[in-house]
Order: C-alpha cells, then sequence, then structure tokens
C-alpha cells in the first residue's frame, strides 16, 4: 500500500502559483478558500526560495488530534481527510497545523461562524461515494479513485511540486540531490513525517524503497 | 588661543574618541546583516546552501505570498504542537479528574452531613432577599453559564466520553449546535456577569463578622448557624474569585477566540484558548459548591432566589446582621 506524500523543490519552485490555480480550478473552491499556497522568502532578492504549501497529510496529524468532534480519518493510503457533516467550524485544526492548512469559507468571521473547514484532500474526495456529485461539492475532485494523482503536482511546470508514494517520491528528489550535489532540504518532511512514533512507518517505507531498486 | 592645557587636550581626546566611536557604528551594523544578505551572500559563496533561509522560516515570521488569509505568509508555526499536547494532555486530563473528584466529595459530603436545615419553626412572616433585577441577573447568568457548561464540556471531553456511546454522526449534529449555542451565549454570560458584579460588589465587602465565619469554617462541619451580613463570607469567596475573577478571565479569553477577526494570530488564541479552558474548569468547580449551597445542601436557599422571599427564621439563622439590619428598617447592604 503507498504512502502519499508531498514533497516542494525548492531549486525549482519558480513562483508561478499554477498549483494553486489548478487545485482552485480541479476542486472548484469557494472564494477566499486557497487550499494550497506559494510563499516566498526574501522575495526579490538574489537567492529567493519559494515553497508550495498545503496540507502536508501528516503521519501524526496535529489537526486530528485536537479536533472535538473526531471528523478526520486517515486513509489506506495515509492521506489525512475529514467529515464535513461532522465538522463544526470551531478552527482548533487552524490552531493546531504548523502549516496553515485548514481554510474556512468565511474567513475569520464574528462569533466564530468561519463554516465548515476545508482544506487539500490530495485530489481524494471524502467519505461520500467516490466521484458522486454529492462527494465532489464537499471535497472537490476524486482523482486518487481514478488512479490520478494531484492535479497541483501534476501540473507543476518545472516538477518542483512532487506528489506520490513516498519512495518514488524521495527516490526522485535524492537523485535530484545527487546529481546537482547540493541543496537537499524536504522541506516540511521532519515536521509532517518525522516523529519518533513514525519510526515503524518509515522503515516500512525504506523496505519498500529497496525492493524497488532490487526490482530495476 | 593657541596654548593648550593639558585638560583642553584631554577634552579633544574625548571628542576624537566620539567620533571614532560613532564612525565604527555602520561597521558594527554590516557584521549582522540581514538573512536576506546573508542568504544572497551564501548564493555566492556557497551556491546550493540555503541555511539562512530555512533559518527564517523556522522562525515563525511571515514571507510574501498572494494568499489573503490570516497569516498565509508563515510557513511553518511550531507552537500549534505546544498547544495540542497542553490542551490534550494536562488540562484534559487533570480538568476530567478533578471534575469528577470535586462532584463526587460533594455527594459524599451530602451523604454524610445532610441539607442545613432550620433549628427553629419556620415563622410564616416573609422577608424580602432578592429584589426582582437581582434575581433576573442571576438567573440570566446562571443560566447562561449552565449552557456554556454543557456545551463547553462536551468540546473538551464529548469525544471521549460521549462518541463512544452515541457514535460520530450524532455527535457531530448535536456539535454544530453546541459549538454555535457555545459562541452566541457566551457573550450574554458576559453581559450578565458584569450586571452581576455591579449590583453585588457592595454587598460582598470585607465585614468584620466574616472573621468569625472563617473560624468557624461557617459552620459547615458542626452545623451551627453562624452570623454574617447579607452575604457569609463563603458567598464573598464565591463572587470575588468564581464570578469577578473566573468570570471575567473565562469571558475575556472567550472573546478573543469567539471574535477571531481582530487579525489575532493562532498562538494569540491558543493562549486564550488555554486559559479558558483552565480558568472555565476552575470555575466550575467552584459552582458545583454554589449549586449544591443553593439546591439540595441549604433548605430554603433555592426558594430565595426563585421567589425572593425568605423566611424570618431562615434569615435570621443564616444572615443574623442582614436580618437585624433590614429589622431595623435599614437597607441591609453592608455600612461603611
Amino acid at each position: 500500500m503507498a504512502r502519499m506524500k508531498f514533497l516542494c523543490d525548492t531549486e525549482r519552485c519558480i513562483e508561478c502559483n499554477g498549483c494553486v490555480t489548478a487545485c482552485k480550478n480541479e476542486n472548484e473552491t469557494p472564494w477566499g478558500v486557497n487550499r494550497r499556497r506559494v510563499v516566498t522568502v526574501n522575495d526579490g532578492v538574489p537567492g529567493e526560495k519559494s515553497v508550495s504549501v498545503a496540507c502536508m497529510h501528516c503521519s501524526d496529524a496535529p489537526c486530528m488530534a485536537v479536533c472535538p468532534t473526531d471528523c478526520f480519518y486517515k486513509t489506506e493510503e495515509g492521506v489525512v481527510l475529514h467529515n464535513k457533516d461532522a465538522c463544526i467550524g470551531c478552527g482548533y485544526c487552524f490552531f493546531a497545523c504548523p502549516f496553515g492548512a485548514p481554510q474556512f469559507p468565511n474567513g475569520p468571521a464574528a462569533f466564530g461562524v468561519r463554516g465548515k473547514m476545508d482544506k487539500c484532500t490530495f485530489c481524494a474526495g471524502g467519505p461520500e461515494e467516490n466521484g458522486s456529485k454529492a462527494e465532489f461539492e464537499k471535497y472537490g475532485r476524486n482523482r486518487l479513485a481514478e488512479g490520478k494523482l494531484p492535479l497541483c503536482a501534476e501540473m507543476c511546470s518545472t516538477k518542483a511540486l512532487l506528489a506520490g508514494d513516498a519512495p518514488v517520491v524521495s527516490d526522485i528528489y535524492r537523485e535530484r540531490v545527487a546529481r546537482r550535489g547540493k541543496a537537499g532540504e524536504a522541506w516540511g518532511w521532519n515536521t509532517a513525517y518525522g516523529k519518533p512514533e513514525q519510526a515503524q512507518e518509515r522503515t516500512q517505507e525504506r523496505a519498500r524503497e529497496q525492493n524497488r531498486e532490487g526490482a530495476k | 588661543m593657541t596654548t593648550s592645557t593639558p585638560r583642553f587636550r584631554l577634552g579633544r581626546l574625548l571628542v576624537a574618541g566620539c567620533l571614532l566611536l560613532a564612525g565604527s557604528l555602520p561597521l558594527a551594523a554590516a557584521d549582522n546583516p540581514t538573512p536576506a544578505q546573508q542568504q544572497a551572500e551564501r548564493q555566492q559563496t556557497q551556491p546550493g546552501n540555503n541555511a539562512p533561509v530555512w533559518r527564517e522560516v523556522r522562525s515563525g515570521d511571515s514571507f510574501f505570498t498572494t494568499n489573503r488569509g490570516p497569516e498565509a505568509g508563515v510557513l511553518i508555526q511550531s507552537e500549534g504542537d505546544t498547544w495540542r499536547h497542553l490542551r490534550n494532555g494536562p488540562v484534559t486530563f487533570y480538568g476530567g479528574i478533578l471534575l469528577m473528584l470535586v462532584a463526587a466529595a460533594i455527594l459524599v459530603f451530602y451523604k454524610i452531613k445532610g441539607p442545613l436545615t432550620l433549628h427553629d419553626a419556620p415563622t410564616g412572616r416573609l422577608i424580602q432577599r432578592f429584589p426582582r433585577y437581582e434575581r433576573v441577573v442571576h438567573w440570566l447568568t446562571a443560566g447562561s453559564f449552565v449552557i456554556l457548561a454543557v456545551t463547553g464540556l462536551t468540546m473538551l471531553f464529548g469525544k471521549h466520553v460521549m462518541i463512544p456511546v452515541i457514535g460520530h454522526s450524532l455527535f457531530g449534529y448535536l456539535m454544530v449546535l453546541g459549538k454555535n449555542v457555545h459562541n452566541f451565549v457566551g457573550p450574554l454570560f458576559a453581559a450578565s456577569l458584569l450586571a452581576m458584579i455591579v449590583i453585588w460588589a457592595r454587598d460582598n465587602v470585607w465585614q468584620n463578622i466574616d472573621a468569625l465565619w472563617i473560624r468557624k469554617a461557617g459552620g459547615l462541619i458542626t452545623g451551627e448557624h453562624v452570623p454574617s451580613g447579607r452575604f457569609n463570607f463563603g458567598e464573598k469567596t464565591w463572587f470575588w474569585i468564581g464570578v469577578t475573577i473566573l468570570g471575567l478571565t473565562v469571558s475575556i479569553s472567550g472573546f478573543f477566540m469567539n471574535f477571531p477577526n481582530f487579525d489575532q494570530t493562532r498562538n494569540d488564541m491558543q493562549i486564550a484558548n488555554i486559559v479558558h479552558s483552565v480558568s472555565a474548569i476552575v470555575m466550575l468547580l467552584l459552582a458545583f459548591g454554589h449549586i449544591y449551597m443553593g439546591t439540595i445542601g441549604a433548605h430554603g436557599a433555592f426558594d430565595s432566589m426563585k421567589t425572593g422571599y425568605v423566611d424570618e427564621t431562615w434569615a435570621r439563622e443564616h444572615h443574623e446582621q442582614w436580618y437585624n439590619d433590614v429589622k431595623a428598617g435599614k437597607s441591609g447592604h453592608p455600612q461603611g
């Protein structure tokens, strides 16, 4: 079983915001909701670096841990999804998330009337039937069920944004780092996947990676 | 004047020294370049080494983005993890234990000691204890407090206590309602709380007779009736610590979370959340005591707040000083 992860190669990201647009268009998210955003550090200064960031689908997801209605669930592929019917819009997931992923259609509204939380689903929809109209209206496209990867990464013009099974993504990135001989920081991975509790998960990934190497 | 005395030379030396120091200041600034300068320089000396950028990202500062959401420019915030572990850890664990322990202790006390009853027979003559406006303010505060307590407790403990019983779906639907009720009743509680502080502050000032109440522990153990003013020291403690301090703390921290539209950061709301839950739990623990005394703990207490009137025997046995004042035609409020 795959373990889906995102990786943004900051040596390649050119801040075109194509991923942001692709996501918004594919999932038809409401006005003001941007599941993905691009942040540029030292904008305009030589050596500036851009990072495209959305939900990282953490191994030990903080949103999941603090949700008062326990509306989050994790798919077999490691994608963190949530049930909007049980979401109360309290904003706790937004307080807890290191990446600022949870979005609210009404924004920071008075009396906390934020509306149902919306976030990146790794283009994997929600609890409704795969590909159903109800699923699309609440969570956007379920591309994973169609055998496709998230559109943000698929549309990335420089292939800075990688999405897919962790060993495959790491392989591509490792090859790039080896070729350029530097800049090997997989940003956010330590926060999202690096906790000691996930040691076992990482061992399994490494084993699958070695299998892939052997098969080549 | 061309002669140069030693004193004059010293002055010139000082001036020169100052100029030298002033001149060296820009040099000192150049030793601490901004992170952006560091990164630009690093790209020249060690291309591909982005350590300055990652240091900046780690600091939690905000950077450029076209996204207009709150704190969208912040790439990573680590305070959320601290908040998560405080809330899910000690606040939930010790809060839950304390609430159960205190509730159990009060029940045990009731089983052993029973309620406070009148020693003498009631006279049948009634005396007004709470005018209508005081009762309205009390029940507004009390009613909204109970609603907030129930919905608030569900927000913190429902996941552990209710979901195993009623399931995710029903709990989710109930909580959509519960959260909105909590957020809209909150400001009503805050307003009635302020009114309550205003109308009862003068009755809760220290009176010398309170020392006697403290010495006898209110007669809670011995069962004897200790004289007191309009409010006894136990009620005063609840008023100042429970109602005033904790009530205001809960209200103010609640406003931080209930109105996120004032550009407060996630960190502000995390702190507000911890302050809110801790003070609300402590307030609830004290409220258990107050609700006990006001209902089953002391005969006649509930009727006094329901009807506004108490029997003269009740007044004399529970609040003798106040009873004497009212009988003597005074206001009953503590006299300065």
